[in-house]
C-alpha cells in the first residue's frame, strides 16, 4: 500500500497539468496581491471627508433650525442629530488624535446609532449611496447587514488588546485579506483547483494499464490511494496562494489571529464575535471536506463515465448548482439546508451571511458538515460497490 | 536536396505534426475554454443587461452621489456657499437625471445632447480644487473623451444610441474591446510547453529526416494555425446571435486611442484587433520557444511570461520611460482605452507603435531562434 501510495505521489507531483495548476494559482496569487489588493475600496471605510461632511452639514442645520412650529420630519432632525453628532465628533476627533481605540469605540456606537436610525427611520434616511445599485431591491437589507457587522467589529476592536490601525480597521491586512476572500471567491477558486488537479487521477492509469498489474490490490483500494493523493494534493494548493500573502503582509501587515470576526445569527438577528483563528479553522475544515466530497464524486464519475472532460464537466455543475436556485429570501419557504450546494461560498455559510440572505437558519457548519459527510458517505459507498463488482475489477 | 523536394519535406513534417496536435488534448480544452469564454460573456451580458441605458445612467447617478456624500450639503445655486467641484458635481447629478429621463421616455436627441452637456461638465471638473479626494467615483480625463468622441459621432452620424449589444458586430465589438487583457496569457499558456519534449530528448528529433531548424519552423506554424482557428471560433461561436438578434450595425461607432481619441467603425475595431491578437500569438510563441532553450522548464517559461505580462502594472513608470517595449503593448485593450495616459506618469502608447514593436521583435526573435540553430548548439543541448 505504502509504495503504492509513493507510486501515485510521484505520478501526481510530475503531472505537467497538476505542476501548471499550482503555477498559475501562484502567479494569480502574486497579480492579487500586487495589483487587485492595493485597488480594494471598502464601502464602509476610515474617510475623514465623509465624517467631516456629515457633521457639519447636521450641525449646520442644528445650528440654524427654527425650533417654532416644525414640521415633524424636522423635529425628528433636531431631536436625532446631536446624539449622532456627538459620535460622529468624537469618531473626528479620535482619528485627529490617532486614538485608534477611541476611534473604534465611537465608530461602533455611530454604526449602532445610525443603522437604528435608518433601518427603522422609514424612507427618508438611508445607508451610503454604494449600497444603492441599479436594480438591487435589497439595498437596505445590504446597508443594514453591514452597519450592524461594522458595529460588532468596531466593538470588538474597542474592547480587546490588539495592535490597531487604518489598515486594520479596513480589512487591508493579509490574515483579514485572506478572511475576505473566504467570504467571496476564495472558495471557488480552492474548489475548481481541486477538480482541475483530480479530474485525471484515475484515468491516466488508462495510458499504461500494464504498469498497474504489478501491485497486488484491489481496484476499492486503489481508488482510495488516489482519492488520498489527491486530497494531499489539492491543501497543498494553499502553499501559492500563501505567496501572495506574503507580499500583502509585506505591504499592509500581517494582523492578529486573535482580530475579532462578526458572525451574523439569524435566530435572534444580531452579531457575535470570534476570533480569526477560529474563523479560519472552520473555513478550513468545511473546504477540507469540499475537497473530499469532489474527490469522491470524481472518482464515481471516472470509474463511470471514464471521460476526463465529464469528469471536469460534473465537477463545474457542483460549483455552480447554487446558482441554478439561488434566489434572495428563497431559504423561508425551501429546505435549502439540505442541498450540499448551498454550502459552497464556505466564508459566508461561516459568517452567517448566506443565513442572511437565505432568509434561513439552518444553513450552519454543523448541518454543512453533516450533509457534506452524508454525501461523501453515499458517493464513497457506491464507488465500494461498484469497484467490487467483477466487471470493474480491471480498471 | 531539391529544392522541389525540401518543399514536399517540409510539407510532410508539418502534416505529421499536425496529425499530432489534432489529437492533442490540450488543443481540445482550449476549444472548450474558447467556446465556454463566448457563451459566458453573452450570458454575462444578458444578466448584467449592457447596453441598458438606465441602468448605465444610474450607476452614473450613484457615483456622483458617492462623490457627493464627502462634501457637506450646501447652496448649490450659482452664487451659493459650496465648492466650485460642489457646484459642478450637483450639476452633474441633475445632467445625469435628464439623461436617465431621456432613456426612459425614448428621446434620442435630447440624450445625446445631455451626454455632450455631461462630458463638458466633467472637462471642467478635472481642473478644480479637490478632485483628487472623488477622482475614484468618476471617470477619468481619457475616459470621458472617449465618451465625448463617441456621443459627438453619434451625433454627426445620426445614428441612434441604444444598440442590441447582443447583436453579432456589436457583440464582436464588446468581446475585442476586453479579450485584449487575457489572450497573451492565453496564447501563452498554451504554447509554453512548445519545444520542451524536443529539448529535454533530443534524440528524439535527430532521427528527423529533416533538419531541427525547419522542425521549429513546422512546429511553430501548426501553433499559429492553432491559434487562427481559436480566433476563428470566437467568431463561429458568436454566429448564433445573427439568427437570434441579427447582424447589427457594423459601422457602428467605437471610441478609441490611437495617438489622438478618433473613432473606429467596429468592423474596423475588431480588424485592427485581430491583427494585434495574431502578433501577440506570434510573438508568444517565438517567447516561449526562446525561454524553452534558455530555461528547459515548461514551468519556468509560463512563469517569466506572465511576469513579463504583467510587469507594467508593478513598474508604471516604466512604461512612459521606455514606450518601445513590447510588453507595453500586450494587453492591447488597454492601449485601444488609453487607459495608460492617465497613470501617476502619463504613457502615449499608440496603437500603431504597438504593432510595429511587436513587429520589430518578431523579427528579432526569429534572427535569434535561426543563429541559434544554425550555430551548432543543439548538439550539446
Amino acid at each position: 500500500m505504502q509504495s503504492y501510495f509513493k507510486f501515485e505521489f510521484l505520478h501526481f507531483f510530475f503531472n505537467k497539468k497538476n505542476i501548471a495548476v499550482y503555477v498559475i494559482l501562484l502567479f494569480f496569487s502574486c497579480y492579487y496581491a500586487m495589483v487587485v489588493a492595493p485597488s480594494y475600496d471598502p464601502i464602509e471605510k476610515v474617510d475623514k471627508l465623509e465624517m467631516e461632511a456629515r457633521y457639519l452639514t447636521r450641525e449646520d442645520f442644528l445650528n440654524s433650525v427654527n425650533t417654532e412650529r416644525m414640521h415633524p420630519s424636522t423635529a425628528y432632525a433636531v431631536m436625532t442629530y446631536p446624539e449622532w453628532n456627538e459620535y460622529e465628533k468624537g469618531r473626528l476627533d479620535a482619528l485627529e488624535e490617532h486614538d485608534f481605540k477611541k476611534y473604534a469605540e465611537a465608530t461602533s456606537k455611530w454604526y449602532t446609532y445610525s443603522d437604528g436610525m435608518i433601518y427603522k427611520g422609514g424612507d427618508f434616511l438611508f445607508y451610503h449611496p454604494r449600497y444603492y445599485t441599479y436594480g438591487n431591491n435589497y439595498a437596505r437589507e445590504d446597508g443594514h447587514f453591514a452597519y450592524l457587522s461594522a458595529a460588532s467589529r468596531y466593538e470588538g476592536y474597542a474592547e480587546g488588546d490588539y495592535a490597531l490601525s487604518i489598515d486594520v480597521f479596513e480589512e487591508r491586512t493579509a490574515l483579514q485579506t485572506w478572511q475576505r476572500l473566504l467570504q467571496s471567491y476564495l472558495p471557488f477558486i480552492l474548489i475548481v483547483s481541486c477538480i482541475l488537479l483530480s479530474a485525471d487521477i484515475v484515468l491516466k492509469d488508462r495510458r499504461n494499464p500494464t504498469l498497474l498489474r504489478g501491485f497486488p490490490m484491489s481496484p476499492w483500494r486503489r481508488l482510495l490511494v488516489k482519492g488520498g493523493v489527491a486530497l494531499f494534493g489539492s491543501i497543498l494548493a494553499f502553499i501559492p496562494l500563501a505567496a501572495g500573502l506574503l507580499i500583502i503582509g509585506a505591504r499592509n501587515g500581517f494582523g492578529s489571529l486573535d482580530l475579532p470576526v462578526p458572525i451574523y445569527s439569524h435566530v435572534d438577528k444580531s452579531f457575535s464575535l470570534i476570533s480569526l483563528s477560529e474563523f479560519m479553522l472552520q473555513n478550513m475544515a468545511l473546504i477540507i471536506l469540499w475537497f473530499v466530497l469532489i474527490i469522491s464524486l470524481l472518482l464515481l464519475t471516472s470509474i463511470l463515465i471514464r471521460n476526463e472532460f465529464a469528469n471536469l464537466f460534473i465537477g463545474f455543475a457542483v460549483v455552480i448548482g447554487e446558482f441554478t436556485y439561488y434566489t434572495r429570501g428563497i431559504g423561508f419557504i425551501r429546505e435549502v439546508q439540505w442541498y450540499p450546494t448551498s454550502y459552497i461560498q464556505v466564508g459566508q455559510v461561516i459568517s452567517g451571511y448566506r443565513n442572511y440572505v437565505y432568509e434561513s437558519n439552518a444553513l450552519t457548519l454543523g448541518n454543512g458538515a453533516t450533509v457534506l459527510s452524508a454525501c461523501v458517505c453515499i458517493i464513497l459507498l457506491t464507488v465500494f460497490i461498484i469497484s467490487n463488482l467483477p466487471k470493474f475489477k480491471q480498471l | 536536396m531539391l529544392p522541389f523536394l525540401r518543399g514536399v519535406c517540409m510539407r510532410n513534417v508539418l502534416k505529421t505534426v499536425l496529425m499530432i496536435e489534432k489529437s492533442n488534448k490540450k488543443n481540445i480544452a482550449a476549444c472548450i475554454i474558447i467556446a465556454v469564454f463566448v457563451f459566458g460573456l453573452i450570458s454575462f451580458i444578458t444578466t448584467e443587461e449592457k447596453g441598458n441605458l438606465i441602468k448605465e445612467r444610474t450607476g452614473d447617478y450613484q457615483s456622483v452621489s458617492s462623490a457627493l456624500y464627502k462634501f457637506q450639503i450646501e447652496d448649490a445655486s450659482e452664487n451659493g456657499d459650496g465648492s466650485d467641484l460642489y457646484k459642478n458635481l450637483v450639476r452633474q447629478q441633475r445632467v445625469i437625471s435628464t439623461q436617465r429621463m431621456a432613456a426612459r421616455v425614448d428621446r434620442p436627441a435630447l440624450y445625446l445632447e445631455t451626454s455632450l452637456e455631461l462630458a463638458d461638465l466633467r472637462d471642467a471638473a478635472f481642473k478644480m480644487d479637490g478632485f483628487q479626494d472623488v477622482a475614484l467615483y468618476l471617470p477619468t480625463k481619457t475616459e470621458n473623451q472617449l465618451q465625448r468622441v463617441y456621443y459627438q459621432e453619434l451625433v454627426n452620424e445620426g445614428k441612434s444610441v441604444s444598440q442590441n449589444p447582443l447583436s453579432f458586430y456589436q457583440f464582436l465589438g464588446y468581446l475585442f474591446g476586453i479579450i485584449g487583457a487575457g489572450w497573451f496569457i492565453f496564447v501563452s499558456i498554451y504554447s509554453c510547453g512548445i519545444l520542451i519534449e524536443e529539448f529535454q530528448h533530443t534524440s528524439l528529433i535527430k532521427g528527423y529526416p529533416i533538419s531541427f531548424g525547419k522542425y521549429v519552423l513546422a512546429k511553430c506554424s501548426s501553433a499559429m494555425l492553432m491559434v487562427g482557428i481559436f480566433i476563428l471560433l470566437l467568431f463561429i461561436c458568436s454566429l448564433p446571435l445573427i439568427y437570434f438578434n441579427g447582424l447589427g450595425d457594423s459601422s457602428y461607432p467605437v471610441a478609441v486611442y490611437s495617438g489622438s481619441i478618433e473613432v473606429f467603425t467596429t468592423i474596423k475595431f475588431i480588424g485592427v484587433s485581430v491583427l494585434y491578437m495574431l502578433l501577440i500569438a506570434l510573438f508568444a510563441i517565438l517567447l516561449s520557444i526562446i525561454l524553452n532553450m534558455l530555461l528547459k522548464n515548461m514551468y519556468l517559461t509560463m512563469f517569466v511570461q506572465l511576469l513579463l505580462y504583467i510587469s507594467p502594472y508593478l513598474f508604471p513608470g516604466m512604461m512612459a520611460f521606455v514606450p518601445w517595449n513590447p510588453i507595453n503593448y500586450l494587453n492591447f485593450s488597454r492601449i485601444f482605452n488609453g487607459e495608460t495616459l492617465d497613470l501617476a506618469t502619463p504613457a502615449a502608447l499608440y496603437m500603431s507603435q504597438g504593432l510595429i514593436t511587436i513587429g520589430v521583435c518578431i523579427v528579432i526573435m526569429l534572427f535569434i531562434i535561426k543563429a541559434f540553430f544554425t550555430a551548432g548548439k543543439l548538439k550539446r543541448v
